[in-house]
């Protein structure tokens, strides 16, 4: 399945590494409009001021986590239609039930492959295919 | 039981306290006593004992910045981790730049290989996440260490000298933090003072 290479990704994670590593992969699926967000307060801003079409977010990050900005962005009539994929090294069956009850979109567990992200864009974007 | 004003017990005292039984215990004439004093000495010396290594987990020379020291180590790690991750992708994305410029077979075969690059260096996230929980976990240990010392009153004077590496072995003290650490230049520096 394709991706629509315009559109616009919006990544969290305050691992500048693990941004970096995101991008990178991102723009192997050519996928070049991504902007970063070293924390799920920040994050929330710069979706408030221009909503994007993907959230691709780690969970564990202070102050405001990655299931803080899910919940925020689900309870924004602005946002809440946008795809959301968590990112983390939270495995526990409750971390994900949690997650899916606050409207996550899809689950990555860390460490991940470009395939697998890959596969779950595809899963959460389908009208972008 | 002995108590603080704050309501506290005080070890020392409950000590004190367990000697003066012992010592009364002895004077009696009960015929079955020694089995009893035997037992409260035991007691007696195992406190001791115990109050001597916490006294010396306290205070000794050393150990007062173990917890920190650790902590500063660990997170050291994640820092040089971080850095050698960055450099190695540095290379992957000149790699990924120059395979554009190649025919399909070798350009397929670089990018893979840089996608798996990207892929594995996500392993400096996950170390980093694990580290910071092993320094929350120092944390907590430092603090309940600290509240156990506390409980077992003034420890200073039972403090014994912590056993200090000597001759060549007070020269291993592996990597030094970055922030205490010679630079390269300095080491020359050094070297050619040295004649």
């Amino acid at each position: 399945m394709s991706l629509n290479k315009n559109m616009r990704v919006v990544i969290v994670d305050d691992y500048t590494t693990m941004l970096r590593i995101l991008r990178n992969l991102l723009r192997q699926l050519d996928l070049n409009n991504v902007e970063e967000a070293n924390d799920g307060d920040t994050a929330y801003h710069l979706m408030q001021k221009s909503p994007p079409d993907l959230i691709i977010s780690d969970w564990n990050m202070a102050p405001v986590t990655g299931l803080d900005l899910l919940r925020k962005v689900r309870a924004d009539a602005k946002l809440k239609h946008i795809p959301f994929i968590m990112v983390t090294a939270e495995s526990k069956t409750e971390n994900v039930i949690i997650a899916k009850q606050a409207g996550v979109s899809n689950y990555i567990v860390k460490p991940f492959n470009a395939d697998t992200l890959r596969a779950k864009i595809a899963s959460v974007c389908p009208a972008m295919a | 039981m002995i108590m603080s004003q704050s309501g506290n017990m005080q070890l020392p005292d409950a000590h004190g306290y367990l000697d003066r039984v012992i010592g009364e215990l002895r004077s009696l004439e009960a015929p079955h006593k020694n089995t009893l004093v035997n037992v409260l000495e035991y007691l007696s010396d195992h406190i001791r004992v115990t109050r001597s290594e916490i006294g010396a987990l306290k205070t000794g020379s050393g150990n007062a910045q173990m917890f920190s020291t650790t902590t500063d180590e660990l997170e050291e790690i994640v820092t040089e981790t971080a850095r050698a991750t960055n450099r190695i992708m540095d290379a992957a994305e000149v790699v990924e730049k120059v395979s554009a410029s190649l025919e399909p077979g070798p350009a397929n075969a670089l990018m893979e290989a840089v996608t798996n690059i990207y892929e594995a260096s996500a392993f400096q996230d996950i170390t980093g996440q694990r580290i910071t929980k092993i320094v929350r976990s120092l944390q907590s240990l430092e603090e309940k260490l600290a509240s156990l010392a506390n409980a077992f009153g003034p420890l200073d004077e039972l403090a014994t000298a912590e056993q200090q590496p000597e001759g060549d072995a007070a020269l291993l003290n592996g990597p030094q933090l970055e922030k205490a650490a010679a630079s390269q230049t300095d080491i020359d520096a050094l070297f050619a003072s040295l004649g």
